[in-house]
């Protein structure tokens, strides 16, 4: 029988395993020689960040929701360490909360930005 | 309900104990300083991922005017260049020391073999290839976040 404790380090040990190389990723796209850009500016600029957004939005929310994943699952558990397990369901909820709220914002980012060349 | 009460055992040490590396009185114990900084700054972006996300969705709440405004501030020393160099920083150790313990805790490697004990009662896991794992982290860490310094403020 799996136990709790054991599927909240699994999703740890998963979600970390995809941050390694999503986060690589993530900081490498703003170097910017990598990009042919002259400044750490330029990469940050809108053609530049939309065309992230429209080639890679896909791979941009499987970081999104890895993140809030392995953060909010390791906020959890410091919580419920801290507190010793008094407040576990209201802990939670709150991280569930916080875990749909901030998914929803991304997945409203990779959805909604428009085009700055209409 | 006093039943109920001896179910959960006190955290006697308190939360600071997750802050403070010398709560266990160990000489040469690195993996206790590495336990508190990938904690601390695990909490760090936790928080500043809510951020993060909230920031970057800048286009799509308010249009492109307001994230050009913001963009034209990333450059020299400002309050956004603080912020990625920071957030870099950060990112790097955790990064780093979760790949030392995914190695060591997930993969098993660099643990060393279990063996009888005798004095002076070291444990092999102490002795073994971890530790080289460990210092090289805190050898990568100031390295890479002087890099990505230097391409946030310099470039």
């Amino acid at each position: 029988m799996v136990k709790k404790g054991t599927v909240q380090a699994i999703v740890q040990y998963i979600t970390a395993i995809l941050l390694i190389f999503l986060l690589t990723w993530h900081l490498v796209i703003r170097v910017p020689w990598l990009r042919g850009v002259e400044t750490f500016k330029d990469t940050l600029s809108p053609n530049l960040v939309y065309h992230e957004i429209n080639a890679y939005g896909v791979l941009l929310l499987v970081f999104a929701y890895a993140a809030l994943l392995h953060g909010f699952n390791g906020l959890r558990g410091i919580l419920l360490e801290w507190t010793s397990g008094k407040y576990k369901n209201l802990i939670t909820i709150v991280i569930v909360i916080l875990i749909v709220v901030f998914g929803a914002l991304a997945t409203y980012t990779v959805i909604g930005t428009p085009n700055p060349n209409p | 309900m006093a039943e109920e009460k001896s179910k959960v055992i006190d955290n006697r040490p308190g939360w600071i104990a997750s802050i403070n590396p010398w709560v266990l009185r160990v000489v040469n114990n690195p993996e206790r300083v590495a336990f508190v900084l990938h904690r601390v700054t695990g909490i760090l972006m936790a928080l500043i991922i809510m951020a993060h996300i909230f920031v970057t969705g800048t286009p799509a709440h308010t249009g492109w005017e307001a994230w050009v405004e913001e963009i034209n501030k990333a450059q020299g020393f400002s309050l956004v260049t603080l912020y990625f160099f920071f957030f870099a920083g950060i990112a790097w150790f955790h990064g780093l020391n979760g790949i030392r313990l995914l190695l060591v805790e997930f993969f098993g490697v660099c643990i060393g073999k279990p063996e009888k004990p005798k004095p002076p009662y070291i444990a092999p896991s102490l002795k073994a290839c971890q530790r080289k794992l460990l210092y090289l982290v805190f050898l990568l860490w100031p390295i890479l976040w002087a890099i990505t310094g230097y391409i946030v403020f310099f470039k």
